[in-house]
């Protein structure tokens, strides 16, 4: 896996060297979604010689998702989550002196969109599907500032 | 740091009532920000009165001051005025009702993916050369996740580590009246992003602690924002209020946002600390929001600023905390919001359903070429016309009225007399009525006849006075007017001459008295035969004629 992970990491800093045109492509909303589906690749770290990862805090993490988790999932996650780091913390062994960082991985993507207003159709249905729902306000409990 | 932003600003736009902010729009903006300023100004000089009773009566505060230094940074938030949102096609008008302008992608529902509207692109290189910044030519987009009702997708869409760019600068003069001087602030990024929802308190917008709940309106949710971050150059409040107005007029003159605070389409956070002079290091940094008019900002940043300055001086310095402050307008004092602790992790990394933004140097130049003569070079321009800084200032402040001149002396008129005629009766009357220049229905093109009539003496600047009134209100033609009403200067000697000798016959007794040695009366002939002529006898050769028959026969 972590030699996957490094392939990738050359791909990407040489596909970064033909540079992009920014030429407004505007594809329909649909086809534009396929493809990015399709496409959806995983984006290497952006700067070179990023900062060690921290220690894996499972409780922590899972707070900042806002995810309870008991203390035997916690247990059980934590061997799993552990693994991923590592991969991780083996591309940031790296040497990427001499390459451009990337900016993404991703880079024939150059979609845009024409600032043409349309109005959603099925509006409805997305407040339907609202919980709470006080027209014309979707009600939310009230939740003190965690950050 | 940014997305507590967002979320302060939303619970305050309420504060003002939907009509006020109606009618404030209608107010030029000069108008308003002059007569805040002012207050402002006032409250300068008695600074330790009004700022300090607040805390402890102290009159050494002002010398205290002198031994400390404040540093101030600002980040704008900037609403684009594209017509649909960032990421989806969603309209957006500011006003509508609740919840109408949603869709899958703004409102973060499963599978939606978000297409980035050009226009965003195109207004943040805008932005970004107006500001002499460098652009990235290769940036993306970020996640930056933190949660809370008004941001549905749990992310915010920003740019982090690569902004689209960097390293610029703004140049300002502050105006006379709070001394003047020319001023140039570095910014430190331009940013896009997109706005959260608004989240109320209540539906009629009024605070009730008591409730459990609050309401959301995702309408704004998705809208496009730039984030511009100053560098900490500022020192006063003055400095930086003068800065945010310059930031408003860039993007009024670029045609991105309509700058309005009152709407939230210009939101400032200042960040302001103190040390003591020579100190290198820079004092504990509090953040104030809630600044819905330039007045706020600068009286927030006197007041944050005395406040630091006597807490330090007591060596109560460990009370100033990192923290968010809000300006409360009533009290006219900063109070705590919420105490930061640690910094917030944001968790950011490049948005994967987004591509990178990639621009060319064609591309750039284009919108370079395009860019329209910026506030900063009007004014400059105007300054070498020989108009002074009160002058300049009002004129290049409000873009349309800056056009209005133009026009006006490219129709040949004197630009001192045009910025004179601008600056006096025509902008009472469009604060009186409320009206922005555009709404007049007086034309450059029948401002510069008007003054070219009087320059050439066929009215006189009285009668100009009065046709400029009537241009004003009605619109017509300086030409049709002056005909109509038979409004040409008198400037056949003989007619006046006969005036003359009408108003001295009538008058015996003050003659007498004229020469008996009461010389002053010669004001009120001329003021009675210029009566008699209707304001149109020719002043010059009213008071020669005048001069030359009262002293004839002494």
């Amino acid at each position: 896996m972590g030699s996957r992970a490094l392939l990738l990491v050359k791909e990407v800093s040489s596909s970064l060297l033909p540079k992009n045109q920014f030429l407004p492509n505007f594809n329909s909303h649909r086809k534009f979604a396929q493809v990015l589906h399709r496409r959806r690749s995983f984006s290497a770290a952006t700067t070179a010689g990023s900062p060690p990862l921290e220690a894996l805090d499972v409780p922590r993490l899972a707070e900042t998702a806002r995810i309870s988790l008991t203390p035997q999932e916690v247990e059980e996650f934590a061997p799993k989550i552990g693994q991923v780091m590592e991969w991780f913390g083996q591309l940031q062994a790296v040497d990427l002196e001499s390459v451009e960082p990337s900016i993404r991985a991703d880079t024939e993507g150059d979609n845009f969109r024409a600032d043409v207003p349309e109005t959603f159709e099925n509006r409805n249905a997305i407040i339907a599907a609202i919980p709470n729902y006080e027209e014309p306000y979707i009600k939310v409990p009230k939740v003190l500032n965690k950050e | 740091m940014a997305s507590t932003v967002f979320r302060s600003f939303q619970t305050h736009p309420f504060v003002f009532h939907p009509t006020t902010l109606l009618r404030r729009k209608n107010v030029l903006l000069y108008c308003t920000m002059r007569s805040q300023q002012t207050q402002t100004a006032t409250q300068e000089k008695v600074k330790p009165q009004v700022k300090v009773s607040n805390l402890n009566p102290n009159k050494k505060l002002e010398n205290i001051s002198k031994d400390y230094e404040a540093v101030i940074g600002i980040e704008t938030h900037v609403q684009l005025s594209t017509q649909t949102k960032a990421f989806c096609s969603c309209p957006y008008n500011y006003g509508s009702q609740p919840n109408t302008s949603i869709c899958p992608i703004c409102m973060g529902l499963p599978g939606a993916l978000p297409i980035l509207n050009f226009k965003v692109i195109e207004s943040a290189v805008k932005v970004g050369l107006a500001l002499n910044c460098k652009l990235a030519m290769n940036s993306k987009f970020d996640r930056k996740q933190y949660f809370y009702a008004d941001l549905p997708k749990g992310y915010q869409i920003s740019q982090f580590d690569v902004p689209i760019a960097t390293g610029g600068y703004i140049d300002l003069d502050i105006p006379v009246e709070f001394g003047g001087g020319h001023r140039k602030f570095g910014i430190t990024r331009v940013h896009m992003e997109e706005d959260a929802g608004k989240l109320m308190h209540s539906d009629d917008g009024s605070y009730s602690q008591e409730s459990t709940f609050r309401f959301v309106d995702l309408n704004r949710a998705g809208v496009p924002l730039l984030e511009i971050v100053s560098e900490p150059d500022m020192r006063n409040g003055i400095e930086a209020a003068e800065y945010a107005a310059e930031i408003q007029r860039v993007v009024r003159y670029l045609g991105v946002s309509n700058g309005n605070m009152q709407e939230g389409s210009l939101r400032c956070d200042v960040n302001v600390s103190i040390r003591p002079i020579g100190q290198l290091q820079f004092g504990t940094k509090v953040e104030i929001k809630n600044l819905n008019a330039f007045s706020a900002v600068s009286r927030a940043i006197d007041y944050e600023i005395s406040r630091q300055v006597l807490l330090h001086s007591q060596g109560q310095d460990k009370e100033i905390v990192q923290e968010t402050r809000l300006w409360d307008e009533g009290a006219q004092k900063t109070v705590t919001m919420r105490k930061k602790e640690g910094l917030s992790d944001y968790r950011y990394f490049p948005e994967p359903d987004l591509p990178g933004v990639f621009l060319t140097q064609d591309y750039v130049d284009g919108i370079h070429n395009s860019l329209p003569e910026l506030p900063e070079m009007k004014r400059r321009r105007y300054e070498k016309m020989g108009l002074s800084m009160q002058d300049i200032l009002f004129l290049a402040n409000d873009m349309n009225v800056a056009e209005f001149f133009d026009t006006t002396i490219k129709k040949g008129a004197d630009a001192k007399l045009a910025a004179n005629w601008i600056m006096s009766d025509f902008a009472a009357y469009m604060k009186n009525e409320e009206l922005s220049i555009n709404e007049v229905k007086l034309s450059p093109q029948e401002l510069a006849e008007l003054i070219a009539f009087i320059k050439d003496g066929t009215i006189s600047g009285k009668i100009g006075k009065q046709i400029l009134f009537e241009l004003l209100a009605k619109g017509g033609t300086v030409k049709g007017l002056i005909e109509e009403k038979d409004l040409v200067q008198i400037v056949d000697p003989a007619e006046i001459e006969k005036m003359v000798e009408k108003v001295l016959s009538e008058n015996p007794k003050q003659l007498d008295q004229y020469r008996g040695g009461k010389t002053k009366l010669q004001g009120y002939f001329a003021g009675q035969i210029m009566k008699l002529s209707k304001g149109k006898a020719n002043p010059g050769l009213l008071n020669k004629i005048l001069l030359e028959k009262l002293n004839a026969k002494s």
